[in-house]
């Protein structure tokens, strides 16, 4: 026997109330990890950005129009290997296949030089851009909308009135892990030329370039922005990065919301164990008179109740990030990746966060086993013996 | 340095309570020798100051004021950290409710005084099982308290009072939660610890009978001994 086996021994005294703490400490855990896998998840498109990609906006807000001379004006800008163009359509699928996908006008002779990333058959492209309505979709999009090349395809747009009506002519994949498979993309000239669309008239929604040297972006960047300054509608351009994050940067608050959500949740966890040690305490203050009296320090005390308490919460921890690790990463991730990746295209919980989480309950532990020890170590020796539960 | 005739010695011991602003007087001006091997018992009404007084001379307690010298050492003078060795070396303790700690087996509680000496784990288990055998329960050292008689759980915590081999063992009602026969034998073997092993004993008891067996009687009312 050494001093550990009092602190094990103690561990299923109340095997009941140890074992639903562990299960709510698991619980905890569990949130904990989920929240934060969705904050990554929506994260993760702007943290593998490309780097030697840069993005140019509207210097108010994305929501703001650029006159379309400006992508030539760009390109005379030193550094520019190719640029291209888009326009947010806002594309909706009327019969809600798909909740939710991105859908973008880009100009058919540069936007697949650009975003090479997104691979496509050099026929399908070649077809696409000798097709006016023509469309080009990512093939998980593809499937979800249940269309081939060649099928014909109706959508509608929250910006634009009325349906729109495309040929699939190609289905592009993902050269990357993280380039998403549910975007849609259609010729700007046909959204131009839409009568639907007098409200961006020769008007393009964001520009990117690829450029020479990534070393030198920032530079670059400043170059661009000097460009239009005089300009009535200025720039503002930006690593693809920090680009993807302003379209994060709407859900930004959502997004804090959900960290201190998983902070609550902690706390809540906290209290639960503090609870939990305070009642065993309570029940075992005349004990610890006990060994107080035979000799043992405070220390002792101490180290036996946050010891208890720190292995209560490391076990439910424990548990609770192995079910993460299997119910997120190896059933829930992998199904979110195959039908809702337009939402989540990366939903799985990476090491850090198990490890934090797993941090997170050790702490807690430490925090919720050491208020109760404290007070504990101090009682005097003679009122402990006096104290019956 | 040759030990002391006198193995306790408190001299103008007062002890004080506050409840709010009111001052209880439990113990007062009280002076007492115990010879080193005796075996005494204290006797008294309840709220007399008998536990008082056990732990004070145990380093449970300090007075109020006056000197405690306890096996050559003036206790008033030790820290808390000080005290606390000092008693696992010196003090054996046997209470009324035996205080055996469930989740350990009989041999673990006895085990326990010895996790804070430096005993390698044999040694320990060789002073275990030689306590367990003074005690007469040898063949119990892997039974929890919940699977011994009331008897049986005050004689492992006798055991537990002598692994480490203390110069003193106090006992606060050893008898009072025992049947008739148990406590005969739990005070036989006192008896023996006291005659053979020469172990002084300091008995607080409400029990005469109990009382009958110290070679020493004294009677404590109103925080002065009579």
């Amino acid at each position: 026997m050494n001093l550990a086996t009092y602190a094990r021994r103690n561990l299923f005294r109340r095997s009941g109330r140890t074992i639903l703490t562990m299960i709510a400490t698991m619980l905890a855990v569990f949130i904990f990890c989920v929240l934060h896998t969705f904050i990554v998840a929506w994260n993760s498109g702007a943290n593998d950005a490309a780097v030697d990609r840069i993005a140019t906006r509207h210097k108010v807000s994305i929501t703001m129009q650029l006159p379309k001379h400006y992508i030539d004006d760009l390109r005379q800008v030193p550094g520019i290997k190719a640029s291209t163009w888009a326009n947010w359509f806002g594309a909706k699928d009327p019969r809600e296949r798909v909740p939710f996908f991105a859908g973008f006008a880009v100009d058919h002779n540069t936007w697949f030089d650009v975003q090479d990333d997104m691979k496509v058959a050099p026929d399908q492209l070649a077809a696409w851009k000798a097709t006016p309505n023509g469309v080009i979709l990512g093939d998980q999009l593809a499937k979800a909308l249940e269309v081939q090349v060649g099928s014909r395809l109706v959508i509608t747009s929250n910006i634009y009135p009325g349906d729109w009506e495309f040929t699939v002519s190609g289905i592009y994949t993902a050269a990357r892990k993280t380039v998403d498979r549910n975007t849609l993309v259609f010729r700007w000239d046909f959204l131009n030329n839409d009568p639907r669309s007098a409200y961006s008239k020769e008007k393009l929604g964001w520009m990117v370039s690829r450029i020479t040297d990534s070393a030198h972006s920032t530079e670059i960047a400043r170059q661009i922005d000097a460009r239009f300054d005089a300009q009535d509608d200025q720039t503002l351009t930006m690593s693809e990065r920090a680009f993807a994050l302003s379209f994060v940067g709407g859900f930004a608050s959502v997004l804090g919301a959900l960290k201190w959500m998983s902070l609550v949740i902690l706390l809540i966890m906290g209290l639960i164990l503090a609870n939990t040690m305070a009642m065993s305490v309570r029940e075992r203050t005349h004990e610890y008179g006990v060994l107080r009296a035979i000799g043992f320090p405070p220390g002792h005390i101490l180290g036996f109740i946050v010891g208890e308490s720190l292995l209560v919460a490391l076990l439910g921890g424990l548990i609770g990030v192995v079910v993460v690790w299997l119910v997120i990463n190896h059933a829930i991730g992998p199904a979110m990746a195959e039908n809702m990746a337009g939402v989540f295209q990366n939903f799985f919980t990476p090491g850090w966060v198990l490890a934090t989480a797993l941090g997170a309950a050790a702490v807690v532990g430490l925090i919720a086993g050491g208020v109760p020890a404290y007070f504990a170590s101090r009682l005097k020796t003679t009122d402990a013996l006096r104290r019956v539960d | 340095m040759s030990e002391p005739a006198s193995i306790v010695t408190l001299s103008g011991i007062h002890k004080t309570f506050h409840r709010g602003k009111e001052a209880i007087h439990v113990l007062e001006n009280l002076d007492l020798d115990v010879p080193s091997g005796s075996f005494e018992a204290l006797m008294g009404p309840s709220g007399s100051g008998k536990s008082t007084l056990l732990n004070i001379i145990a380093g449970l307690d300090r007075p109020t004021s006056g000197t405690v010298r306890v096996a050559g050492e003036e206790l008033t003078k030790l820290s808390d950290g000080q005290l606390a060795k000092w008693r696992s070396q010196t003090i054996g303790f046997v209470f009324q409710s035996f205080n055996l700690i469930p989740v350990l087996t009989a041999a673990q509680n006895v085990e326990l005084p010895l996790l804070l000496t430096s005993l390698s784990s044999s040694q320990r288990k060789k002073h275990v099982e030689t306590a367990l055998r003074v005690v007469g329960l040898e063949d119990r050292m892997d039974h929890y308290p919940r699977q011994l008689s009331g008897g049986q759980e005050q004689r492992v915590a006798i055991a537990r009072a002598i692994v480490n081999d203390p110069k003193i063992i106090v006992a606060d009602e050893p008898t009072g939660d025992l049947d008739r026969k148990s406590a005969d034998d739990v005070l036989a073997l006192m008896d023996r610890l006291n005659k053979e092993l020469h172990k002084t004993i300091f008995m607080v008891t409400h029990d005469p009978a109990a009382a009958e067996r110290a070679s020493v009687q004294r009677k404590l009312d109103k925080g002065a001994l009579q």
